[in-house]
């Protein structure tokens, strides 16, 4: 949550630099709350449901309705975050690694959707054990976005 | 493992059953490294090869041996099998030798491989993965042996 710490220059690379104190209601701090915002709760969420969905192997369940509606929201998060990430690079900015940064941005949203097939396809406890891989997945992808462009603060 | 060659499994013998149950977490886990050792290397040669060669080349061999593993597994034919058997005997392989290599010899690897520190960049699941992908078709060969043996006595009084 150290979305304050960011230069102005890093909050909004295309806007001109503020000549007096940082504004606070511009577009750009806005963007640059949900881009705290948005990837620390796929980190709660993912590892949530894959706590839930590691339960639901634990107590010899199958595939249910409340595991693929957390792979919903999962899944509408991360479109999210990759919207804002690809807003952020329409507007100017630059990681070091770009084409890893792509690599991700294309195979992050995948996730969820392969899994949520794979899982459903299972009719045993291994299939709620394939949705607590992709929620650690999901969590651990974030983690590694922040290390890829630290602007994707967590 | 040492199958006739001639005869093929009868298919009510499920030939998917390596995917299935705890095989398709497996295969879920499998695929996942297949994509991310594999991408990973192909990125890393492209861009900037000459940084640390042994250590990329690796990473794409390592990549290459999860997507035979992933593969064989979600096929799961008795040939597929054997071939899985095999990919996990060098993955297993793989990761003890550059994880040794790697601690041993630092220098030669200046950035990261799937296996370097026997996969401590990836939560030691490298480590443990083969293991489990053995086990399991350890597992499977002899249910499908067992159904074999089950199934000769019906098909002698189908005669």
């Amino acid at each position: 949550m150290n979305q304050d710490s960011y230069p102005p220059a890093l909050i909004c690379p295309s806007c001109p630099p503020a000549a007096g104190p940082a504004p606070v209601t511009t577009k750009g701090s806005n963007i640059s709350f949900v881009s705290a915002a948005v990837p620390t709760t796929i980190i709660v969420a993912g590892l949530a449901l894959a706590g839930y969905a590691l339960l639901m192997t634990a107590l010899n369940r199958r595939m249910g309705l409340v595991l693929l509606a957390g792979l919903g929201v999962l899944e509408i998060l991360l479109l999210v975050l990759v919207g804002m990430i690809v807003a952020r690079l329409i507007g100017g900015g630059r990681p070091a690694g770009l084409p890893t940064l792509i690599g991700y941005l294309i195979a992050t949203p995948l996730v969820p959707v392969i899994a949520g097939f794979w899982g459903a396809l299972e009719r045993s406890r291994w299939g709620p054990a394939v949705i607590a891989v992709a929620g650690l997945v999901a969590a651990v992808l974030i983690v590694r976005l922040h290390e890829i462009w630290p602007v994707i603060s967590v | 493992m040492s199958e006739p060659i001639p005869s093929p499994e009868p298919a009510a013998s499920q030939p998917d059953s390596t995917r299935t149950g705890p095989g398709r977490l497996l295969v879920a886990v499998y695929g996942l490294f297949a994509l991310s050792a594999s991408a990973r290397a192909g990125v890393q040669i492209a861009t900037k090869f000459s940084h640390a060669p042994v250590a990329y080349l690796l990473s794409a061999f390592a990549g290459a041996v999860y997507i035979l593993a992933t593969v064989t597994l979600a096929n799961g034919s008795p040939a597929a099998r054997r071939i899985a058997v095999l990919s996990c005997s060098v993955e297993f392989a793989g990761v003890l030798a550059v994880g040794t290599w790697s601690v041993a010899d630092p220098a030669t690897f200046p950035d990261a491989t799937v296996w370097s520190g026997y996969g401590s960049g990836y939560g030691f699941v490298p480590l443990v993965l083969p293991v489990f992908g053995l086990l399991w078709l350890r597992h499977c060969a002899r249910r499908a042996a067992a159904q074999r043996t089950s199934m000769q006595p019906d098909e002698a009084r189908m005669r």
